[in-house]
């Protein structure tokens, strides 16, 4: 977060003149622009959370929280840093979510008698298959998205990082670095070891 | 090489495209979920948080009024070991707040005998002859 709170904030004025529950048109532009990008990004983010957290519900609340502290915190920023800051937050947030996982999982193990939990059971509708046939391209992406989410799910978290900001999110290095808050040469070793392991794991990948 | 400046290779591109094709596939409920998470979030970036920017607008004159103050207070106070009259005034007022609110104190300042005290305190000390 130190290399964002030096930036400058041309729209820390905005609005600085008026009364506090009338918007501004400068305002309303603004909360207009940020509910576009966060439009923009949210699929993706919950993907990429997603993959990390390998839980649904862990990955809404971790894509929920970033949003509230991207608008909270930093919605007077350019909104060309919005990116890379969103995504940094939202790494912080599953990299929380992993930690008290793990601690929880600790204190679990220890208890001499637990119950199942019912919010993990798996919802018999949405397992159930479709009645309906569905042809030989959908048979192929369906394997291939699953094999390419399996060999991504087996990465290091870093390096599954650092490919899904690359490849999904299409962030540039310097964006990718700033939200991994990591160096540039850092991403780059990232992001190569990550596309060899997925190429030794899923060969020649096709669509 | 690093495969993240140059040109995306065809087993990226793949990967791409599979990684879009799973993000089309997220379900109506999680999208139903994250639009209404969006609206929360915007709305949270509303007039509440305007206020809190106003109030930092006037940091830097809220700022310097407290450095001229404490210049003030400086220059008045003068060299080491100097109180100001200002200081001074300030203290000699808290001490006569403290007598004022104890009455055996009060009742000292009546009865203020001040040539006796000093002629007690001028006489010389009889332990510290005899020690001697």
């Amino acid at each position: 977060m130190s290399e964002f709170a030096t930036l400058a904030s041309p729209y820390s004025m905005l609005a600085a003149s008026h009364g506090d529950v009338d918007l501004t048109d400068e305002a309303k532009t603004r909360s207009r622009a940020l509910n576009q990008f966060l439009a923009g990004v949210e699929l993706k983010a919950f993907k990429i959370a997603q993959m990390a957290l390998r839980h649904e519900d862990d990955a809404l609340d971790a894509v929920q929280d970033a949003m509230l502290q991207l608008a909270r915190a930093y919605a007077d920023r350019p909104a060309p840093e919005w990116k890379p800051l969103f995504y940094r937050i939202l790494e912080n947030r599953i990299r929380d979510m992993q930690r008290r996982r793990t601690v929880r999982g600790r204190v679990i193990a220890w208890l001499p008698f637990r119950g199942e939990e019912d919010e993990d059971e798996p919802d018999p509708i949405s397992q159930a298959p479709s009645p309906e046939p569905q042809p030989v391209r959908r048979l192929e992406l369906d394997e291939a998205v699953g094999a390419l989410q399996k060999a991504l799910e087996e990465l290091p978290r870093r390096q599954q990082q650092a490919f899904m900001l690359r490849t999904l999110e299409g962030l540039d290095v310097a964006g990718t670095a700033a939200a991994m808050g990591c160096s540039e040469g850092s991403v780059k070793t990232h992001y190569f070891r990550a596309v060899q392991a997925l190429r030794a794991q899923l060969g020649d990948f096709y669509v | 090489m690093s495969p993240v400046t140059s040109p995306l290779t065809d087993f990226e591109r793949n990967a791409r495209a599979v990684l879009e094709e799973s993000v089309a596939r997220i379900d109506a409920r999680t999208r139903s979920r994250l639009n209404q998470a969006r609206q929360l979030a915007v709305d949270s970036a509303g007039p509440r948080h305007r206020r809190w920017w106003r109030t930092f607008a006037f940091m830097p004159a809220g700022a310097v009024a407290a450095a001229l103050v404490l210049a003030v207070l400086l220059w008045h106070r003068g060299p080491a070991g100097h109180e100001s009259p200002l200081l001074e005034g300030r203290i000699t007022g808290v001490e006569d707040m403290d007598l004022l609110a104890d009455a055996d104190g009060l009742d000292l300042v009546e009865g203020w005998d001040g040539p006796f005290y000093e002629w007690a305190a001028d006489q010389p000390d009889p332990n510290a002859q005899s020690e001697s």
